[in-house]
């Protein structure tokens, strides 16, 4: 195996190879000599590390690649466009052959050859022995398919921060090594003693042992100290190690760039459209698999975006736009969740043309109430309706949408779309992560330990004994010229039960999410670390001030704190967590269902969630229910006998009284043509029981029912 | 312990030893069920082994803020995160002291129930069981009782145990697809 005469050439040539794929995309949209010439160098080093390890078939194209960008050497402006293609062709090439050389695929072409190939034979051999020999890898119809899977490739940063970490471990441990010395001298100190005891019969030699055995206990005592301060140490350090270890699973959103990138420079090309890409928060890592669907779904959503969204340019002319395109791919990071947004500026979405498709195919009744634009949305992200008359090779229509979702069922995400006629669409791709690395600050309240994602934290301020009992009466504290809500951790810790006595919060955290900062009163703050965050299981359920869990060094669960729920839950508690909670006035739910668990559950998942709840077993009950008295929400099964949901919903929408009065159908259909259905009744919502998660219901509620 | 003690004591053990081989070998088979005598709540109920992953002591349960008091936290077992409900608190009968025995329901998603008290083990002829194939409604986690020393136990099942739970957290599989 150490023979192996391409270990190295693979690492280098495969860093190479991204940076060149990276930068003749770079060099396609913002033309310089300075890239350039870096393309040239990375082309040279390839060349001749190539040459090295007889990779002649690379050299080659490496050497052709360098011919295409002398010329351009002093000229600073764009490539000719054929010649842009030739480079594009080129690194197409260079990248195939490179991956030939990954352990896997030689294995794999091993295996179809059906003999076994040593790793450390000439490499020659493993290329006579594929069945195609060195066929030009055509740019077309998925030139980016390769680069479908991101992998996790630690980067020399990455394993710098692990070995300084190791390194530090190591050095804590030398305390422990004098430490034994310093055992052994203490063990013979007690055997002369026990000596002494035993022969000693004078005062004297009495008097002698006694401050023998005062001295060996202070010694013991102390090197038991040290003992402890060292473990704590370590213990800490280690801490630090497994959350970086853990951390080089993970890779960064940003590898998906240049796949994407190269996306969407040849459809645009194919289309003869100009178009600047961008892409944007790619620091944040995560699991390479959900990444890696993200990224499927991405590249039909950004050539979507191409092919539909961006117009010809003399439509952008005549819209005052500028001629070059825009597509911008943006990755947030949502608590537990990763936010993928592909924004175009180009047509939007033709929604006109999607209610005509939609009342052509029956989906929505024609002339019916006039559906809201989330409506017809909905029905292109489910139904499968075109937004464009037309469907070419690059992007079937639908498709990218339908990827997308599948996509985000399969990881119980979202798909969302923002759309403007004329100003462009945004399509929001949100997944669960199930593990991401964070930096977190660790706080103590009330006896709990809790971690803070420290990208969340604006700042930490020593709080004085009398200012937090100020903040804590008036749930306000002034920060840096404004007041900010005051949430004491501690309340929000022990929601409904009694809090622990403590010190009382010595710190206020200033939190920050979306636009708005809180203050939150810790006890004190236990410094910080790098840790994984796991998402919590499925059967605890929690308040939304809890982002999930991170495992501690013994192996047990540590609460991770979510930066939009402590806005949100200082938002719900009112004036910051003084004021004490308040029981909301609002009118209660009614819940119309046959099954009396379903009734139950839904009761139970209501109530919890603070709302008041009444129930009728049919729909005859539930019209009857209705109309004696208000209601905020009605939250109806479909299928009951008599009267079933989809006439409960219309009957309540044609009675004045009641037409104000949203409802959400709750059903185990889940076809597309229940949902329209239901949205044609004027249902405003529509929760899938085989789907059914008490958040997603609760989120429809809250944003039906403001509080 | 006197020396008249130890040795009236010895003496038992040797006997015993002596009969245990004129007995015949005992088998592990479906007549005999191996049960967890526990207190939960301070009230006595028999677990079945045979419905549990594993039975701890004394492990540290983070609490969780949240909607469901039953649920006391999440405990960390072998690099899993597993939610920890009350069994006294699912049974109706929550107590103010906090249960130090967790029982790990077999069956996923995780999950651990706490009880208070573990009394012992043991294994009954299933002939002593008083049978109860169906519980009253779809909330009763007991089912059937057990004639033990002290007194007649209920039996907690530990899958209807999960069912409650699935229910109360909206977990899909089998609440909705009953019907």
């Amino acid at each position: 195996m150490s023979q192996d005469p391409l270990r190295y050439f693979r690492i280098e040539a495969r860093e190479l190879v991204d940076q060149i794929s990276a930068g003749v995309l770079d060099l396609d949209q913002q033309p310089g000599t300075e890239l350039v010439a870096r393309l040239l160098r990375f082309a040279h080093t390839l060349k001749g590390a190539a040459r090295v390890v007889r990779q002649q078939d690379i050299a080659d194209r490496a050497h052709k690649f360098e011919e295409v960008l002398v010329p351009h050497r002093t000229d600073e402006g764009p490539l000719p466009a054929d010649e842009m293609r030739e480079l594009l062709r080129l690194n197409d090439e260079i990248e195939a052959y490179v991956a030939r050389l990954e352990p896997a695929a030689a294995a794999a072409q091993a295996a179809a050859a059906a003999t076994a190939v040593a790793p450390a034979e000439p490499p020659e051999l493993r290329a006579e022995s594929k069945p195609e020999p060195a066929p030009a890898p055509k740019p077309a119809p998925k030139p980016v398919a390769k680069k479908d899977e991101p992998v996790a490739r630690a980067t020399t940063t990455d394993v710098d921060d692990l070995l300084d970490a190791v390194g530090e471990t190591h050095a804590r441990f030398a305390p422990l090594r004098t430490g034994s010395t310093a055992l052994d001298r203490l063990h013979r100190s007690a055997e002369s003693l026990a000596y002494q005891l035993r022969v000693g019969r004078t005062p004297g030699q009495a008097e002698a042992a006694r401050s023998a055995a005062v001295r060996l206990a202070g010694e013991l005592g102390m090197l038991g100290r040290r003992l402890t301060d060292t473990v704590e140490q370590v213990e800490r350090e280690l801490d630090e190690v497994r959350g970086r270890a853990e951390r080089l699973r993970l890779v960064a959103a940003s590898s998906i760039f240049t796949a994407l990138h190269r996306a969407v420079r040849d459809a645009a090309d194919a289309q003869g459209k100009r178009i600047r890409f961008e892409g944007r928060g790619g620091d944040l890592r995560m699991d390479p698999q959900v990444l890696a669907l993200a990224n499927g779904a991405l590249l039909h959503v950004v050539r979507n975006a191409v092919v539909h969204g961006i117009e010809d340019d003399e439509v952008r002319a005549a819209a005052g736009k500028p001629a070059e395109g825009h597509v911008v791919v943006e990755i947030q990071r949502r608590g537990r969740y990763a936010a993928f947004l592909c924004t175009d500026d180009g047509r939007g979405f033709d929604l006109a043309a999607v209610r005509r498709t939609a009342e052509a195919r029956g989906l929505l009744m024609p002339g019916g109430t006039e559906p809201d634009q989330q409506t017809l949305v909905d029905l292109v992200l489910r139904g499968g309706i075109s937004t464009s008359p037309t469907v070419t090779e690059v992007a079937g229509r639908g498709i990218g949408l339908d990827v997308a979702r599948d996509v985000a069922d399969q990881l119980g995400g979202d798909v969302g779309v923002r759309t403007e006629a004329g100003g462009g669409t945004t399509i929001e791709l949100v997944l669960p992560l199930a593990l991401l690395s964070l930096h977190g600050l660790v706080v103590e309240a009330a006896g709990t330990v809790a971690t803070v994602p420290l990208d969340s934290v604006r700042t930490c301020v020593r709080l004085l004994p009398e200012q937090a009992t100020a903040a804590a009466v008036t749930g306000k504290m002034a920060h840096d010229g404004e007041a900010v809500p005051f949430l004491p951790l501690a309340r929000a810790l022990y929601a409904g039960t009694t809090v622990p006595e403590g010190g009382g919060p010595g710190v206020a955290v200033i939190v920050e999410a979306d636009g708005e900062a809180v203050a939150v009163g810790v006890d004190r703050l236990a410094g910080t670390s790098t840790l994984v965050l796991r998402p919590l299981p499925a059967l605890a359920p929690a308040a939304a001030v809890i982002g999930g869990v991170s495992m501690d060094l013994d192996g047990n669960p540590r609460l991770v704190l979510d930066a939009q729920g402590l806005v949100a839950e200082t938002a719900r508690l009112g004036h910051g967590g003084a004021a004490p909670l308040e029981a909301a006035r609002r009118l209660p739910i009614l819940v119309v269902d046959d099954s009396l668990t379903t009734r139950m559950l839904e009761r139970s998942i209501l109530e919890s969630a603070g709302y008041e709840v009444e129930v009728a077993a049919s729909g005859e009950e539930g019209l009857e229910k209705a109309r004696s008295r208000d209601f905020c929400l009605f939250l109806t099964d479909i299928d009951m006998p008599g009267i079933d949901g989809f006439t409960f919903v219309s009957e309540t929408r044609a009675d004045p009284e009641l037409a104000g009065v949203p409802a959400i159908l709750v059903s185990s259909r889940a076809s597309a043509e229940d949902r329209a259905r239901g949205a044609a009744a004027g249902a405003s919502a529509y929760v899938v029981k085989g789907e059914f998660n008490q958040e997603e219901l609760l989120a429809h509620i809250r944003r039906l029912v403001p509080s | 312990m006197s020396p008249t003690e130890v040795t009236d004591r010895l003496t038992e053990l040797r006997a015993d030893f002596d009969r245990s081989f004129a007995e015949p070998a005992r088998r592990h088979d479906a007549e005999h069920a191996e049960l967890l005598a526990v207190h939960a709540g301070g009230r006595p109920y028999a677990l079945r082994l045979a419905q549990a992953a594993g039975v701890h002591s004394d492990r540290p349960v983070t609490p969780l803020p949240g909607p469901q008091p039953a649920l006391l936290g999440v405990a960390g077992f072998s690099g899993a995160i597993v939610p920890v409900y009350d069994l006294a608190a699912l049974l109706g009968h929550p107590v103010p002291e906090r249960p130090r025995w967790l029982v790990l329901a077999a069956g996923s998603p995780p999950l651990a129930l706490a009880f208070h008290e573990l009394d012992g083990h043991v294994r009954v002829s299933a002939a002593v069981i008083v049978g109860e194939p169906d519980g009253h409604d779809g909330r009763d986690v007991l089912r059937g009782m057990v004639p033990l020393p002290g007194g007649t136990r209920p039996i907690v099942d530990l899958p209807a145990a999960r069912a409650v739970v699935h229910r109360l957290t909206g977990h899909t599989q089998d609440v909705f697809e009953e019907r």
